[in-house]
């Protein structure tokens, strides 16, 4: 469904990746894991158009995006809740609702989607007319998938969801998202630091270092792999041994 | 107490056409973060195409209207393509601010020198058979010109209200206002917004030409005035509150128009830019926006 092949990416002069290849197929779940700066928000924003590849290429179901502008990207099919959800704080929940809907085709359904959405989040009902910013943080990545899943997208990209959230949070969101995975066959890409939690409910998985891809695989396999354990879950020899 | 009336009336009356000026100024420092200075050529020019339908063709200034918005709303799209868009590629909103007053200062040599070139230096104004003509009110007289503009800048101000707030292509404005890079991941065309939004702009400059050549006059090099009135409202009412651009304005008339009785009338416009410097000093977001 999505293959990115050889990409590098920069920040001006300064380069942010180096290489990157991966794909996505048709109804996974995957992650990319990997600590705090190591590239992970830079391949979201390139594969969305917020960032141009300076080599490489990125293909959606055999359409090559590299040169299109995001709007364009998302009308494509991929949607988007990005880092620190970016919702629109001056306007209520259902317009931000509503503007999540500006692809045409979604724009045409988009009164049975947001009874879709507020089923989903029952919340987000009760919050219709509350400003986005006046939300809880639970609330407002609610809100932030809402907004993505408006515009009926058959790829969803989420960024870093569960910063900032409580375990107890993350895993009410998580298990809509599998929900939504398997009942809609949506195609997930998760970009997360919580590698635990990302790897549990992803498919396939890789590692991101320092703008390189380091490993890959099944997650579950990945889950269990020395380097994991020691390197994002903080379990070493000695401990495991102990 | 006919003369409080009398100026209240007044007030209000030339408040609403500087909330009409400062209508499209503020929209476009608003959504797109550029001080277009050469609004009120524009609106210069928005009465000069008036002018014309009327000296040529007989056409009323007023029901010249819809002619002109077509006329400006054009200007705004070759304005956007050839000046702005190519700024909205600057990584800082301060960059933009910047670059967009020298770019629209270019833009104001060029237009003066245009309208100098078609309709010569001199004052041209429309004398309709209703000009000069006014209303009794509660013992006061309110000219029809300034009644029309009145009409047409709470027209203006309520269209742009129920765009902005009620349209698909409203919401795309101010999502775009708000975070344009999260706006295009949501599918809205943000480069389309803002040249539909310039076009706008325009259009209600134009309006405003419409409203100043029907009560007072147009030069090719009158704008400047036009312009700082509008600055002073787009400050008082605090950058991007449009909705509050219209009171501002009424605001801003009133304080004038009151003014004389405390300083000679030809200090006037000295009032509105003492009161611009307060509130730029002591109240910068505007009189008409929450702090924070």
């Amino acid at each position: 469904m999505l293959e990115i092949s050889h990409v590098d990416v920069y920040y001006g002069d300064l380069q942010a990746l180096w290489d990157i290849s991966l794909t996505i197929g048709g109804g996974e779940i995957v992650t990319l894991v990997g600590s705090n700066g190591a590239g992970k928000s830079t391949i979201m924003k390139t594969i969305s158009g917020l960032l141009k590849p300076k080599t490489g290429s990125i293909s959606f179901e055999g359409i090559y995006l590299d040169k299109l502008p995001a709007h364009r990207i998302a009308e494509l099919g991929i949607s988007m809740v990005p880092e620190g959800r970016r919702l629109f704080p001056q306007m209520s929940v259902l317009e931000n609702l509503e503007v999540g809907a500006s692809v045409r085709e979604a724009k045409k359904a988009r009164h049975n989607t947001i009874r879709w959405i507020y089923e989903l989040f029952p919340i987000l009902r009760k919050r219709a007319k509350q400003r986005a910013d006046t939300l809880s943080g639970g609330e407002q990545q609610m809100l932030a998938i809402g907004r993505a899943l408006m515009a009926q997208p058959r790829l969803l990209l989420i960024d870093e969801m569960s910063l900032g959230l409580s375990p107890l949070l993350v895993q009410e969101i998580s298990q809509v998202i599998k929900d939504i995975n398997k009942s809609r066959k949506l195609t997930i890409f998760l970009v997360e630091q919580d590698v635990n939690m990302a790897l549990s409910m992803a498919d396939r998985g890789y590692i991101i270092e320092n703008g390189r891809i380091q490993s890959q695989g099944d997650a579950k396999e990945l889950l269990c792999s020395e380097r994991v354990k020691e390197t994002y879950l903080g379990i070493s020899p000695v401990e495991k041994a102990g | 107490m006919e003369g409080v009336i009398q100026t209240i009336a007044y007030g209000i009356v030339v408040g609403a056409l500087y909330g009409l000026i400062a209508l499209g100024l503020g929209l476009i420092m608003g959504i797109m973060k550029f001080l277009n200075i050469a609004h009120g050529t524009f609106i210069m020019l928005g009465g000069y195409v008036s002018f014309w339908l009327f000296a040529l063709w007989g056409i009323d200034p007023y029901l010249s209207i819809p002619l002109v918005i077509v006329a400006m709303f054009l200007m705004g799209l070759l304005l956007y393509k050839l000046t702005l868009s190519p700024l909205l590629k600057l990584p800082h909103i301060g960059m933009r601010i910047d670059n967009s007053l020298l770019v629209t200062f270019g833009v104001i040599y060029v237009l003066d020198n245009a309208m100098t070139l078609i309709w010569k230096a001199d004052v041209r104004s429309v004398i309709a058979s209703y000009t000069g003509g006014a209303l009794n009110l509660f013992g006061t007289r309110v000219s029809y010109t300034g009644l029309a503009g009145l009409g047409i800048a709470v027209l203006a101000a309520v269209a742009l209200y129920f765009i902005l707030s009620r349209t698909y292509f409203g919401k795309h404005v101010r999502a775009a206002t708000q975070d344009a890079e999260a706006a295009s991941l949501c599918g809205v065309n943000v480069q389309q917004t803002y040249l539909i939004s310039c076009g706008i702009a325009t259009a209600l400059a134009g309006m405003a030409g419409v409203v100043i050549v029907s009560s007072y006059s147009v030069t090719p090099t009158g704008g400047l005035s036009w312009l700082l009135i509008g600055i002073v409202v787009m400050v008082l009412a605090g950058e991007g509150n449009i909705n509050a651009i219209l009171p501002a304005g009424i605001m801003l008339g009133l304080i004038e128009s009151a003014s004389v009785f405390v300083v000679p009338i030809q200090y006037r416009q000295a009032i509105a830019l003492l009161i611009f410097i307060i509130v730029l000093m002591f109240r910068p977001q505007g009189l008409f926006t929450k702090r924070g």
